[in-house]
Formats: structure tokens, C-alpha cells, sequence
């Protein structure tokens, strides 16, 4: 009963939020909106999503899912209101350049990807007519959906206006590559970040601080924003609290059974990390899982009621199958300890000056997650695996096989062999990132299946 | 149907052999003789710098692949099938004469391909050059330092000199070569050039692949054979070639099959604006990084997509061209991405454009033929 009651809670402060939009905004420009961004209607899915989310779960681990994707929302909120509300301070980022320095500046950002990353986990096939559009265009197919899917956003005029854009060549070539068309839709001056292969070595951090400080100038030259130290030290320290928190839950989980996990360790990231870092909210909201995380551990419930597999998620999540992670619970007992997007291996920034800051800032950019994965030499890559293997105690690898992910798909080889050499089981599980057209929902629950069973010579659970 | 030479020239098959095997005679006879090869993958590499001493720079290629079936296992099928055969090749000893191997982190594949090679084979110098994704001076100054350490590793593990005498030396030598290939490749301005473009790249890819002071007195003897020919008859089209990389010239020919003639070229292998010669103004390894890293226009840049349009529509102009064939390997995300926005600029700018995407293999050639001859039919010709 009360998790029901927890649902219904959660629902409505949702609906609340989205008609504090409406009615900020005013019902006339609303609609106007929504007739430009006709992608505006898949928001209103988002319960469908909680509902998905929480089947089989229970207890604390279910409110802190409905609070992750209540938090969500109250974002995205906060980001239209930008675009609506105040278009004269609107630039749009690259999902692997952080929005902390341009909110310093005092201006309001879109991050370019963030729907192509968003609308997959509302609606499995949201983001098929972009990518359609993409490929119409010329764009090859066998490019990673999610530039695809941004650059059909650009070309079907569905990405807002903004002043500038700031990106980098992050996190591979397509995704680098596809600025050049997204820059000359959008008709916007852009910034490019380079990041260089050899990234762990002070000459890269000189390099790379010097580019940032070239951006602020940048910008501050094509938009009304002004660097505002003391602000950008705020949200820095804010987001260093938020990395403290999010260290304490990574020691909690360590335990087994986990007390909290998958949506509730990994969606809280992906957001809170790259779209608002250091925001007063992300901050709660770290406080309060904490806070949720520390009491199941102390009561000595696991998350997952029955943990019996430990995995770890490597590359980023299934956005247009993010249930499936509810249903190897609920079949198997497999639980989602954590994933590499999350794993950020240096996460706290030195805010003793501005030097300091960008320095720290650089390094979180070049050697936050994914980041380094996809850029540098294979160990970056390789070594961090079984590094989130010992330290989280798990019992398997689960690697999200993104057909478009050439880099990482060209990896999968050396992977295999050294799983086969340790002795950890290894699921590389074929899919596409955007596009369930590529393998079903049915053809990836068929992959687990015969894992489970050839592999880990695992029983279904007992309904 | 071919555009036909009124030439009949002997150098020209002996450019041929040269590209039959990845590893060619003229490179057997220089490691006899103690030199040093040093397999490169990628344009940005500073070629002269693997030619001072004993050592001697070897374009890698994977001529007659059959197929990548053990790379697939390690790359992955998704990955660009240059890549892959050169995987195959390397697994299966073709490259046994090479003493090391330089690649620049240009791309995710050749990144992986560098990764993969360490994995499976690792040679006993495998060097990365570490590329900026940015033109502009602080880049230009990171990749003369990348250039830097690489002399020195060069140094230190071959005990070969790379001062800047040496270098000095290789980058003349490297620019006589370049003069008389730039001079042959003048040629093809003629309205009725004396060489196809297959011949033409059966040269630049030979100069590629072979020591440069044993190929020049060839490639000096091919321009005097052939400066004064004749050309042969009217071609259908004249056309130009972009894209990535292409070592094989039977694509080229493949292309000219329907009687256009390939008279310009603007791809990883080809020779606009590759045959440039390194300008020499005091240091000779800083002149010739900066010389690479201006010259190249790969798509990996970011920031400089105008100028790369600009330099085909400029070429297009010099050379008369009636359209432009934009070929990418299948899977090169790069190309893939950027041949989008190519195609329109061109197309904007009145040039007609076929874009072709292919395996690094010559593959599929009645496919290609029938899309060239459907091409040159769409321009009136």
C-alpha cells in the first residue's frame, strides 16, 4: 500500500511541475511551443516511465527512483523555462562539455544531446523520424544514433535557437563530427574544445585549461554572460559535496546485498552530474539518497529483494530499454550495482583560485567517464573495468553493445579474451542506442536469456 | 571506353609491381643494404623524419586482402575495413620487414587499430602520435612537440641521428621527389593529359611505398618519357576524386572505365595537397611538423570545415573539373559525417557530386561502373 502511495505522490508532483510550466510560460506561448517542438508531448510520458521503472520494486529503493525522476523533471523544467523565458541568455553545449562555467556566466544552457538522450527512456522509438531525417540527408547509417538523432533534431528545425554553441571532440568521431552539420543548421558561432589523447599529464592539463579560458573569452564576447568567480566557486563546491555523496553511496553498495541500486545509482548521475552539476537541487538530491541509501544499509535490506547476481553496466545505459534492468531483477535476480558512466575516477575540484578551478574543471572533463573511455589508449578503458569489478564485488560484466559504438565495439575482442582469462562471465549485449528497430526489446531480453542460462546456468526466479 | 594514352610506357608497369605486394622489392633491397622501415597509416605523420639516417617510411597497405576474418574477431565488423585488413596483414606476418610502426590519433579506428595491434603483435616500436583535433597555433605548437619526442624515441631506440642536419636532408630529398611528381601531376591540367589518373596514382602511391632515393631516378624517368607524349583522346568528363583513404589506383580505374579521366584528387593518399614541398626557414623538424600539420585537411579537424570545401572548389577551378566523386570507406565516421554537408557546399556551389561508399578492398565493381556512367549521363556527358 504505501508503495503505491509513494507512486501516487511522486505522479502528481510531476503533473505539478509541468503545469508550473504552462502556466509560467502562459497557456498562448505554450502552445505555440508545443507546436514548434512537437517533442514536448513525449514529456508528458513520463509517468509511463516511473511506472515502468518501479515495477517489482519496493521499499526505499522505489522512492528513490520516483525521487531521481521527479528531480529529473523539475530540471528539464528549469531548462525550458531557459529556452522559453529567457532565449537572449540560451546557449547550447555538447552533453560531454559541463554547464558549470556558462551558468557561472550567468547563462542559461541546452545541452544539444540531451533529447536524443531523454526521449528514448519516455518512448522507445521517439527518436526514429530523426534518424530518418539524418540519414536522408546523407548522414550514413552506421553512425551512432545518438548524433544522428541530434542531427535530425538540428535539421528538422527541433533544437531551440541559442547564442552560441560550445562543443569538443568528445566522445568519439561521430559525435565530434556531427557539430559541423548541427553548426551550420543552427546558424550559431560555435566553440570546440579539443581534448587531447594523452590526456593524464600536466602538459594536457595546461593545454586544455588554456582552451577553457579561450571558451570563457569566447563567450563572453558573442553572449551577455560575465565570468563570475565567487558563482563558479559555489557551484564547484556544491559539486564537490554532490562527488562526496555520491562516494559515500558507491562505499554503501559495495555491500551485499546492495541497498541501493541501478536507476537509483546510475540515472542520478547521468543526470545531475552533466546537465546541473552543483545546482542547489542535484545537491538535495544526493543528500536525501544518502540519506535513503544509509538507512537500508543499517536495516540490512538489500534493494533488490532478491540479489543474487551482482553486475556492473558498461557503456551507457539501454536509453529506449531502461527496464530491462527491473526485469532481471525481478527474473533473475541480477542486480545493477553500477556502470561506467557513473564511475568517475576524479571527481573533486580544488577551489582555492580560478586557475585552480579550470585546472580541476579540465581534468574532470578529460578524465570524467566516457571521456576517457572513448579517448586515449585501450587501457582506459580495459583497466577501469576490472577495476569496477574488484572494487564493487561483483559477479559479472554486462557490456552495453551499442552498434553504433565503433570505438568501444573494437575493443569488445581484447575484452572477451581477458574475461575468458579471469574468469568473469561477460555479456556483450547487442543493441542500438536510440533505435529499437536495430534489435527489439525481445531480441536483448533473448541475449540475457541465453546468458543466463548457457553462461551463468542461472534458474528463473520464482514469480 | 577507357580514356586511351598514346604513351606506351615501360616505367609504368614497373610502378605497377611496386604495389603488388604491402611490402615491396625496392624495401628489400633497402633493408638488405641496413636500413630501417618504419610502417605509417596516416597522412599527419611527418614523413621526411622516417627517412633521415637508416630509416626508411613505408606507406601500410594491404594490397590483394582477401578478407578480415580474424580482425573482425578484434576490431569488430563495424570497424573501417582499412583498418581491419591491415589487422589481418600484421597477424599474418606481411609487414615481417618492418621495424616499427608510427600512427597519429586521427581516428577511432586507427586508434583501436594501433590498441588491437599492441594487444595482438605489439611491435617493438609503436609509436602514437598525438594529433590536436584543432588548426590554430596552440595545436600547431602541441603537434611540433609530439613531432619532437617522436625524433627522440626514434633516436634513442633505433641509434639512428635525427638532428637537424639529418632532418634537413630528408626534407630535400623528400621535396625533389615531390617536385617531380607535382610536375607530373601538372600534366593533368592538359586538356588531353599524356597519363590517366590511374597511371598517375600508380606513381604516387609507388613513392609512397618505396625508399625515396631509390625511387626518384624512376619517377625522373617516367616525367622524361612522358612530359612531351601526347594525350589520348577527348575524355568524356573530367573528373576529381575525395575522400579518405585510397592506396589502390585499379579504384581510380575502375572510375575512369566509362571514359571520364581522373585529373584531380584531394583524399589521404592522393597528391592535392600533398605534393607541396616543406619550406625550409631554419628549423628543419618545427618547418616540416608545421608544413604536415597545415597541409593536411583530414575531416578529424574540427574548425576548418570551409576551408577544406574551399580548397576542392578552388582545385576544381584549376583543373577544369566537370565533377567531383566523393568516396569514403564504409563505416569511417568522419567522412561519413562531413560527406553530408560536402555534398550540399559543393552542389551549392553549381558542382555536380556523387558520393561512393565502398570497402577498402576494390569490391562490387559493375556496381561502381554503372553509378559513374549513370553520373556522367546526369552531367550531360
Amino acid at each position: 500500500m504505501s508503495d503505491q502511495i509513494i507512486f501516487i505522490k511522486y505522479s502528481i508532483l510531476i503533473w505539478l511541475r509541468i503545469v508550473r510550466l504552462g502556466l509560467r510560460h502562459g497557456p498562448v506561448n505554450m502552445v505555440r511551443e508545443i507546436r514548434r517542438y512537437d517533442w514536448l508531448w513525449y514529456l508528458l510520458k513520463v509517468n509511463g516511465l516511473m511506472r515502468r521503472m518501479v515495477r517489482g520494486r519496493a521499499g526505499l529503493y522505489r522512492e528513490a527512483i520516483c525521487l531521481v525522476i521527479y528531480t529529473v523533471v523539475c530540471n528539464i523544467g528549469d531548462l525550458l523555462e531557459g529556452v522559453f523565458l529567457h532565449p537572449d541568455r540560451l546557449i547550447m553545449n555538447e552533453d560531454m562539455v559541463p554547464t558549470e562555467i556558462a551558468r557561472a556566466m550567468g547563462l542559461n544552457t541546452w545541452t544539444t544531446e540531451v533529447l536524443g538522450i531523454l526521449l528514448p527512456m519516455l518512448d522507445p522509438i521517439a527518436m526514429e523520424e530523426y534518424i530518418d531525417a539524418s540519414e536522408n540527408e546523407g548522414i550514413p547509417p552506421d553512425i551512432c544514433s545518438l548524433p544522428k538523432s541530434t542531427m535530425g533534431m538540428a535539421l528538422k528545425g527541433k533544437l531551440p535557437d541559442v547564442l552560441a554553441i560550445v562543443a569538443s571532440n568528445l566522445p568519439c568521431d561521430g559525435g565530434m563530427a556531427s557539430y559541423e552539420l548541427i553548426e551550420k543548421k543552427l546558424n550559431a558561432p560555435i566553440y570546440r574544445l579539443d581534448v587531447p589523447f594523452n590526456f593524464y599529464n600536466d602538459r594536457a592539463t595546461r593545454y586544455f585549461t588554456e582552451d577553457l579560458k579561450k571558451m570563457i573569452a569566447w563567450l563572453e564576447n558573442c553572449t551577455p554572460g560575465r565570468m563570475d568567480w565567487n558563482r563558479f566557486r559555489d557551484i564547484c563546491e556544491r559539486r564537490n559535496r554532490m562527488a562526496e555523496l555520491e562516494m559515500e553511496i558507491w562505499d554503501m553498495i559495495r555491500t551485499r546485498p546492495a541497498p541501493l541500486a541501478a536507476e537509483a545509482v546510475y540515472l542520478p548521475h547521468l543526470w545531475h552530474f552533466n546537465i546541473c552539476a552543483g545546482s542547489e537541487g542535484s545537491l538535495k538530491l544526493y543528500e536525501r539518497l544518502v540519506g535513503m541509501c544509509r538507512k537500508n544499509l543499517e536495516e540490512k535490506k538489500g534493494a533488490v529483494r532478491n540479489e543474487k547476481y551482482r553486475a556492473v553496466l558498461w557503456n551507457p545505459p539501454f536509453l529506449h530499454f531502461l527496464d530491462i534492468f527491473s526485469w532481471v531483477e525481478r527474473t533473475y535476480g541480477v542486480t545493477l550495482i553500477i556502470d561506467s558512466m557513473t564511475y568517475n575516477s576524479l571527481p573533486l575540484i580544488d577551489t582555492s583560485s580560478p586557475d585552480s578551478m579550470l585546472r580541476g574543471m579540465g581534468n574532470i572533463i578529460m578524465q570524467g567517464p566516457m571521456a576517457r573511455h572513448t579517448r586515449g589508449p585501450a587501457e582506459n578503458y580495459l583497466d577501469d573495468i576490472f577495476r569496477i569489478y574488484r572494487q564493487f564485488d561483483l559477479d559479472m560484466i554486462w557490456v552495453a553493445g551499442h552498434v553504433g559504438c565503433k570505438n568501444t565495439a573494437a575493443l569488445n575482442g581484447v575484452l572477451r579474451e581477458m574475461c575468458r582469462e579471469a574468469g568473469i562471465p561477460l555479456l556483450i549485449l547487442d543493441y542500438d542506442l536510440s533505435d529499437p528497430r536495430i534489435v527489439t526489446h525481445e531480441g536483448m531480453i533473448t541475449q540475457v536469456e541465453h546468458f543466463m542460462e548457457n553462461v551463468m546456468k542461472a534458474e528463473r526466479l520464482a514469480p | 571506353m577507357f580514356y586511351m594514352i598514346n604513351t606506351d610506357c615501360k616505367t609504368l608497369d614497373y610502378f605497377q609491381e611496386l604495389l603488388a605486394e604491402p611490402q615491396n622489392s625496392l624495401l628489400e633491397q633497402a633493408v638488405d643494404e641496413g636500413h630501417i622501415p618504419i610502417g605509417y597509416t596516416c597522412s599527419y605523420v611527418p614523413v621526411p623524419l622516417l627517412s633521415v639516417d637508416r630509416l626508411v617510411p613505408v606507406r601500410v597497405r594491404a594490397p590483394g586482402v582477401a578478407g578480415t576474418e580474424i580482425a573482425d574477431n578484434y576490431l569488430s565488423s563495424v570497424i573501417c575495413s582499412y583498418t581491419r585488413s591491415l589487422l589481418e596483414f600484421a597477424i599474418d606476418d606481411r609487414y615481417d620487414l618492418l621495424r616499427g610502426w608510427v600512427f597519429v590519433a586521427s581516428c577511432d579506428h586507427l586508434r583501436r587499430l594501433w590498441d588491437n595491434l599492441g594487444y595482438l603483435k605489439k611491435p617493438l616500436f609503436n609509436h602514437m602520435l598525438d594529433m590536436p583535433h584543432k588548426t590554430g597555433e596552440a595545436g600547431e605548437e602541441w603537434y611540433v612537440d609530439e613531432v619532437r619526442s617522436l625524433a627522440v624515441n626514434l633516436s634513442e631506440h633505433f641509434g639512428v641521428d635525427t638532428g637537424a642536419a639529418m632532418i634537413e636532408k630528408a626534407v630535400t630529398e623528400h621535396n625533389v621527389v615531390l617536385a617531380l611528381l607535382r610536375s607530373i601531376g601538372e600534366l593533368r591540367k592538359k586538356d588531353r593529359p599524356p597519363l590517366s589518373g590511374f597511371d598517375f596514382h600508380r606513381i604516387v602511391m609507388a613513392a609512397q611505398v618505396s625508399p625515396v632515393r631509390m625511387i626518384e631516378p624512376h619517377v625522373r624517368t617516367l616525367l622524361d618519357e612522358i612530359a612531351g607524349a601526347d594525350g589520348g583522346n577527348e575524355p568524356r568528363a573530367r573528373l576529381m576524386v575525395a575522400g579518405g583513404e585510397l592506396d589502390d589506383p585499379e579504384y581510380i580505374r575502375a572510375i575512369e572505365s566509362q571514359g571520364g579521366i581522373v585529373v584531380a584528387d584531394r583524399f589521404c593518399t592522393g597528391s592535392i595537397p600533398g605534393l607541396e614541398p616543406v619550406t625550409l626557414s631554419g628549423d628543419p623538424l618545427a618547418d616540416m611538423a608545421r608544413h604536415v600539420f597545415r597541409k593536411t585537411m583530414c575531416p578529424r579537424m574540427m574548425e576548418d570545415f570551409d576551408r577544406r570545401v574551399e580548397k576542392i572548389i578552388e582545385t576544381v577551378k584549376e583543373y577544369r573539373v566537370d565533377g567531383v566523386i566523393i568516396q569514403i570507406v564504409k563505416f569511417c565516421d568522419i567522412w561519413g559525417v562531413e560527406s553530408g554537408p560536402l555534398v550540399s557546399a559543393l552542389r551549392d556551389a553549381g558542382i555536380p557530386v556523387l558520393k561512393l561508399e565502398r570497402e577498402y578492398r576494390l569490391s562490387g565493381e559493375g556496381q561502381l561502373r554503372t553509378r559513374v556512367q549513370a553520373f556522367l549521363e546526369s552531367m550531360g556527358r
